[in-house]
């Protein structure tokens, strides 16, 4: 369970994140949406303890965040990922990643690890580009290969900002699947998404930001009142069709 | 051979694989700059000593040591720039050690050998030391291979896959001040800078794994200390300023071998 007190974040004198209160069971598959500039990046990385709160308090698990992220990690799958592109690593090194802070130091990724990384690989449909240079990947391979990263770190938490970008509209569905399987086997799912008809199908909790929390619920629809609450007046959902 | 050629040929060797096993990484996160700053801060670590009557070496490392660790922490807490900071402090040291020099009583000291390095002047006492480094070196490597090489792609990330960033950091600037430290001396302020960044660029246009990169550096910086030594020796030509064109000559010449993506 991931709890936020009270939790405020300003950026110099300008307020991003105002009286953030939200409780996020365990096992929900969770979804945050709002407007550019809402704030739910910010909300990830308060969460992942990038960022500090200005104010207030996060638990996890009923732990303080800092104590909790000493012994355990989420899979977090990050909207944008600054790397080298002529950097000397593999589609697989970079999916060994999330498993790295778990082995001792000075033991290299036994075979079991590669193993299990190749089997995650291929549910994610990237398997055959395991041993390819990461500059030779294009943007949505690269974005298998970190969703790869985050399963493989075996956290009870995958927190998920954007995934759908830079994956063309068809295989966003299939990502969205492997998300539920996920999410089905006992994994809590948050994901920041713009795709309001996919997560319509998806998720089954609502995180409305726009600064301040809009609502935060079990919602089985998000309907165009929703919509106005969270984006203003003038926004208007329009339905994909895949 | 006389034994203080004996003495200064080890002491090239040991100087260039020692900054070779960091150049890759100095490389990969791009700080190479860094390599270059820490020279200069040297210098003031270098005066403060002689003020001080301390040994110059343990001085300049102690004072290297903790300009480098406040520079990592400033750019990571309060969020400056590092480049700012790195200037702020390189022009500071400087400053600081051209003044503290001119207030100094010991006209004797070779303040040239520092700035320019001389692999002739390095005692035994100081190849030992690089001999002790070296094998620090590869033990940090050995023990934080994978942690480094997740470091140097993303250090951001790397934390939140639970990886050790600060202290694996912290170790690897401490490291890293006392490599540009212990090869003043031979490579000199402006020779350690090349020295950290040829024989990797070298690597990298030659092998595309980071184990046989750092391999390949340190073999270039072997290949080019002795050939480097053995011209200087046979022209009369200074040492240094020779092994640094030799390894240049070899960077141009790995453009034929460059690796195919």
């Amino acid at each position: 369970m991931i709890e936020f007190q009270e939790v405020q974040y300003h950026a110099g004198r300008i307020t991003i994140l105002k009286d953030i209160n939200l409780t996020i069971p365990d096992g929900v598959f969770a979804a945050i949406i709002g407007p550019n500039g809402a704030g739910k990046s910010t909300l990830i990385k308060l969460l992942l303890g990038m960022e500090d709160p200005s104010e207030g308090k996060i638990l996890i698990d009923n732990i303080p965040r800092d104590s909790w992220l000493k012994h355990n990690g989420f899979g977090y799958l990050p909207q944008r990922e600054e790397y080298d592109r002529g950097f000397p690593a593999t589609a697989l090194d970079i999916v060994l990643m999330g498993i790295a802070g778990r082995i001792p130091w000075g033991k290299r990724v036994g075979d079991e690890y590669r193993e299990r990384a190749l089997k995650i690989m291929q549910d994610t449909g990237i398997k055959d580009k395991a041993n390819s240079a990461i500059g030779n990947l294009s943007g949505g391979e690269f974005q298998r290969v970190m969703l790869s990263r985050a399963i493989l770190s075996d956290s009870k938490y995958l927190i998920l900002d954007e995934p759908e970008a830079g994956i063309d509209r068809h295989s966003v569905v299939n990502f969205f699947e492997l998300l539920k399987e996920l999410n089905d086997a006992g994994k809590t799912v948050i994901t920041v998404s713009h795709d309001l008809h996919t997560l319509n199908k998806y998720c089954n909790f609502l995180i409305c930001l726009n600064k301040t929390l809009h609502c935060h619920d079990h919602s089985e629809l998000i309907d165009q009142q929703l919509i106005d609450r969270t984006f203003g007046e003038h926004s208007r959902l329009i339905e994909k069709d895949y | 051979m006389p034994g203080f050629i004996i003495v200064a040929l080890i002491g090239a060797v040991l100087s260039g694989i020692s900054l070779a096993v960091f150049a890759p990484y100095v490389t990969l996160r791009r700080i190479s700059y860094m390599g270059e700053a820490l020279s200069h801060i040297a210098f003031a670590g270098i005066a403060i000593a002689l003020i001080s009557g301390m040994n110059l070496t343990l001085g300049a490392w102690i004072f290297v040591s903790i300009v480098a660790l406040l520079i990592s922490w400033l750019s990571r807490k309060e969020k400056i720039q590092e480049a700012n900071t790195i200037t702020i402090f390189l022009s500071l040291s400087m400053a600081l050690g051209i003044v503290l020099i001119s207030l100094s009583k010991n006209y004797a000291f070779d303040l040239s050998s520092y700035l320019f390095g001389n692999v002739l002047l390095i005692s035994i006492s100081e190849v030992w030391a690089l001999g002790i480094l070296n094998v620090f070196n590869i033990l940090f490597i050995l023990i934080f291979y994978k942690e480094l090489f997740y470091l140097s792609y993303n250090p951001e990330m790397a934390k939140v896959f639970r990886i050790r960033v600060g202290l694996i950091d912290h170790l690897f600037y401490l490291l890293l001040a006392a490599n540009i430290v212990l090869n003043l001396k031979s490579a000199g302020i402006i020779l350690v800078t090349a020295q950290l960044i040829l024989p990797a660029v070298i690597a990298f246009n030659l092998a595309k794994k980071l184990g046989w990169i750092i391999a390949i550096s340190v073999i270039a910086a072997i290949v080019s200390a002795l050939i480097g030594f053995y011209l200087s020796f046979v022209l009369d030509i200074p040492t240094g300023a020779t092994i640094v064109i030799v390894q240049a000559f070899i960077y141009a010449l790995s453009f034929i071998f460059k690796r195919r993506k």
